[in-house]
């Protein structure tokens, strides 16, 4: 896949405090890619300066092929973007901003209004000043304005941001419908980790302004938990079949199927009580990669 | 410019002004404008205040049954609510048009678009002219018919010391003079809105870009009015910006005036221009 968004070495600073530093990355096309961080960590700054509301002290930002700093209308041609809190013009219907948001970046049918409209669930209240919404209306809005372009990349900065179980649910569900319906790239930041988890295979964590990990997060041998009655008599099988073991705790060398070290268990005279395949969490990842 | 880009512009302006006349604030300034006015028409009705200015037309010579009228009212109360509010809600408008935007958070929203800054503050600053125009417009034709409403016709009287103009018209000349006026007022009143845009650019509350506007106009205005300075009066620009009385000068100063205007023009482009390039650097996080 080609890479839609690409980084290089981006740095920022605030007064002197280093806010990003060297900040480098690639999204491929149509992925669901997580930027990670504590609060301070960097990931406002980083999408400022990929949307060009803020200016890097060095680096460059590339989106679809453009530099944002050096082309920034070209590069936001086809960019929509979510902020955690929404804002819009209150005394305006969602109907009314719309169409001024949209203004500014070209001209978009009627047609395509309804469609988004009617895509994002606002049918019935478009017409109503935005003040009357409940933070997910506001949030169906800001994703209405950011695909009304007709976008190829959306950024969402904590999109699920002070949403009820039920709307982060609906949020989620927008996200990958945006990816396997509308083809869409979406990067996004949460600090709710098991949101991440569920949409995003690829990750990057930032840590005081520095990337301290890109990549897949899932990535690595699977880990299963063994419960056996007799640890030294499994010894030797267990030699032959796993790659590392902390514990009960073990890794299989590659190839080899645990059906295969279960049976070996069994006919060696050892019990096998339990055995669990240990998922790993992105919150084990991330607070791995971020602890002092 | 191609067609295209000329509808596209007038779009993204016709957004630009349904912001600003969609919101209940804007027009607080239209309210206290025809609150004022009516006030003032009160204040004129007093007895003693009506026998004053009865006597400075009776002492120039003419009879003041004739030049106590809806024009002469209309001028007083015009250049009274103007010089008491204009500034106020100018620098109100002004202060908030780029400022609030960012504090509230839609000015992250729109440069998320593949706009310009620079065409967003064009079209911010052509909103601002619109603004002014619009409220000069306002305050000129509801203080005439006012005092029309109370002085019925008649001729105009215009006495503005400060300024030394003293001339009385007849109906028709002074309603010339009187309409001529609303454009020159509304072009030194832009001043008021540009400075506030400046300040409207920098990183701060919209209130204080109101507040700092109110404050440079109320500065200028004192230091020109200080006796020591009298002889460096065309280094203030409030002092410019009240060249449209001249207007009804008997020989118009169009001369004075066209250099007025063009200094002030100048010293707009100037502020729009700063502002702009202060705007350009500046960083937009949440």
């Amino acid at each position: 896949m080609s890479d839609l968004i690409r980084l290089e070495s981006l740095s920022k600073s605030f007064r002197g405090r280093p806010a990003v530093t060297d900040l480098s990355l690639t999204i491929p096309k149509g992925e669901i890619f997580g930027l990670l961080g504590h609060n301070g960590a960097g990931k406002s700054t980083t999408f400022g300066m990929m949307l060009g509301h803020v200016r890097p002290d060095a680096g460059e930002a590339f989106i679809c092929g453009h530099s944002v700093q050096k082309d920034r209308a070209g590069a936001l041609r086809r960019v929509g973007a979510i902020f955690e809190t929404p804002s819009f013009y209150d005394y305006l219907s969602g109907w009314q901003n719309l169409r001024f948001f949209v203004s500014l970046s070209g001209d978009v049918s009627d047609a395509r209004f309804r469609e988004v409209v009617e895509l994002v669930g606002l049918t019935e209240r478009i017409h109503d000043p935005v003040t009357h919404y409940s933070h997910g209306m506001r949030q169906r809005l800001a994703l209405a304005q950011a695909l009304l372009p007709d976008p190829e990349f959306i950024l969402l900065d904590e999109p699920t941001e002070g949403l009820d179980p039920a709307g982060i649910h609906e949020m989620r569900a927008m996200i990958r419908k945006l990816r396997d319906e509308h083809g869409l790239t979406v990067m996004l930041s949460s600090h709710l980790l098991s949101e991440v988890e569920q949409l995003c295979d690829r990750v990057a964590i930032l840590d005081g302004g520095r990337l301290v990990f890109s990549g897949a997060w899932r990535s690595g041998p699977p880990r299963w938990k063994l419960s056996l009655d007799d640890q030294a008599a499994a010894g030797d099988v267990l030699d032959r079949y796993i790659a590392e073991c902390d514990g009960d705790v073990v890794i299989l060398r590659e190839g080899i199927d645990i059906a295969d070290l279960v049976s070996d268990l069994v006919h060696a005279g050892v019990r096998v009580k339990g055995v669990e395949l240990l998922r790993a969490t992105l919150e084990d990842f991330y607070l791995g990669r971020t602890r002092p | 410019m191609t067609s295209e880009e000329i509808t596209l512009f007038r779009k993204q302006l016709g957004g630009e002004l349904r912001k600003l006349f969609a919101r209940k604030r804007t027009y607080i300034g239209f309210g206290a404008f025809l609150a004022l006015e009516v006030v003032v028409l009160f204040l004129l009705r007093l007895p003693k205040a009506k026998a004053a200015i009865r006597h400075l037309i009776d002492g120039a010579g003419y009879d003041p049954g004739d030049y106590f009228s809806g024009l002469t009212l209309g001028l007083m109360i015009m250049s009274w609510t103007v010089f008491l509010l204009g500034a106020l809600y100018l620098a109100l408008v002004g202060g908030d048009v780029v400022s609030k935007e960012v504090e509230d958070g839609t000015m992250r929203m729109m440069l998320c678009r593949p706009i310009s800054r620079g065409r967003i503050l064009l079209l911010k600053a052509v909103a601002c002219a619109v603004y002014s125009v619009a409220l000069t417009f306002f305050i000129t034709v509801t203080a005439l018919l006012a005092g029309f409403l109370y002085g019925g016709f008649g001729g105009l009287f215009a006495f503005y010391p400060a300024e030394h103009v003293f001339a009385l018209y007849d109906f028709w000349p002074g309603l010339w003079r009187y309409l001529l006026a609303i454009p020159l007022l509304g072009l030194s009143l832009f001043t008021v809105s540009c400075i506030a845009f400046l300040f409207s650019c920098m990183k701060m509350k919209p209130a204080a870009a109101t507040i700092i506007t109110l404050s440079v106009l109320f500065l200028d205005s004192v230091v020109r009015n200080i006796p020591f300075f009298t002889s460096y009066q065309g280094w203030f620009f409030t002092a410019r910006m009240a060249t449209w009385i001249h207007v009804f000068d008997y020989a118009i100063p169009w001369g004075k005036m066209v250099e007025d205007y063009v200094l002030l023009g100048a010293m707009n482009i100037t502020l729009l221009v700063i502002g702009w390039m202060i705007f350009e650097q500046r960083d937009f996080k949440s």
